[in-house]
């Protein structure tokens, strides 16, 4: 049995996931393919979606932990860049967002 | 060496971009700052159903509603002029900015760890900032 807090960050997690996917479904809707409403309208669904979840997720976190494990997104989003939409991600580019990442977590995390 | 010739080749910023980026951070700083604001306008011990009315005749709530499609296409044209892992990070300082928006105008407490974070995000900008910020569709890789 999962403890509240544990099926919080779980929730926070998730949302970061969708976040990724959202933000990839936008970023297709761009690339001038003949599907964009589609990848648009599904974009704005995961983005929906991940609000409902979050705030579900404030049911058993306090905003500061949840905030600073939700700029997990940014983890998310590069990696599906990478993989997804083929991005070049260069090492400094890595290093950016892993700084971004911790930094917005000591923010966050102090709130 | 290798990293300065990766600095100096980069390919120009595009104008359009820039603004784009600058109005997203500006947008999700002014919603953030109005956002909190408006929440703490509603009444504390209401009802669900009086905080929605509470919503709805609240003017800083209207000003959340419309700068949110605001947000949202302002952000598509950034999607347009650049990589998504470049956009969002860069776009992660609105923390910053929203971070000395509450200390200055919400009277926020802020500490030394919340300070050093917010130097890692600057800095950690700064390295996004030295990269590309558009794949070339010959460089995205099979």
């Amino acid at each position: 049995m999962m403890g509240q807090a544990a099926v919080g960050v779980l929730l926070v997690v998730i949302c970061a996931l969708l976040e990724g996917v959202a933000q990839v479904f936008l970023k297709k809707s761009v690339l001038g393919g003949v599907r964009w409403l589609l990848w648009i309208s599904c974009g704005v669904v995961m983005l929906l979606a991940e609000k409902v979840i979050y705030s579900q997720a404030l049911l058993f976190l306090d905003v500061g932990a949840a905030f600073a494990i939700s700029s997990l997104n940014l983890i998310s989003i590069t990696f599906m860049s990478r993989f997804l939409l083929r991005e070049k991600v260069t090492r400094t580019r890595w290093i950016g967002v892993c700084l971004i990442f911790v930094g917005v977590a000591l923010v966050a995390a102090r709130t | 060496m290798i990293r300065n010739n990766r600095m100096t080749t980069r390919k120009n910023f595009p104008i359009r971009l820039a603004v784009g980026l600058f109005v997203a951070i500006l947008i999700d700083t002014i919603l953030q700052v109005v956002w909190k604001s408006a929440v703490l306008s509603l009444p504390s011990d209401g009802s669900p159903w009086l905080n929605v009315r509470a919503v709805l005749h609240s003017p800083l709530f209207m000003f959340v509603i419309l700068l949110m499609p605001c947000q949202f296409f302002n952000w598509l044209m950034v999607l347009r002029n650049a990589d998504l892992s470049f956009a969002q990070p860069v776009a992660a300082l609105s923390y910053v900015t929203v971070f000395c928006m509450s200390v200055f105008f919400l009277k926020e407490a802020a500490d030394l760890v919340q300070i050093a974070g917010i130097l890692c995000v600057l800095v950690g900008v700064w390295f996004i900032s030295q990269t590309d910020h558009l794949t070339q569709p010959k460089e995205r890789e099979a």
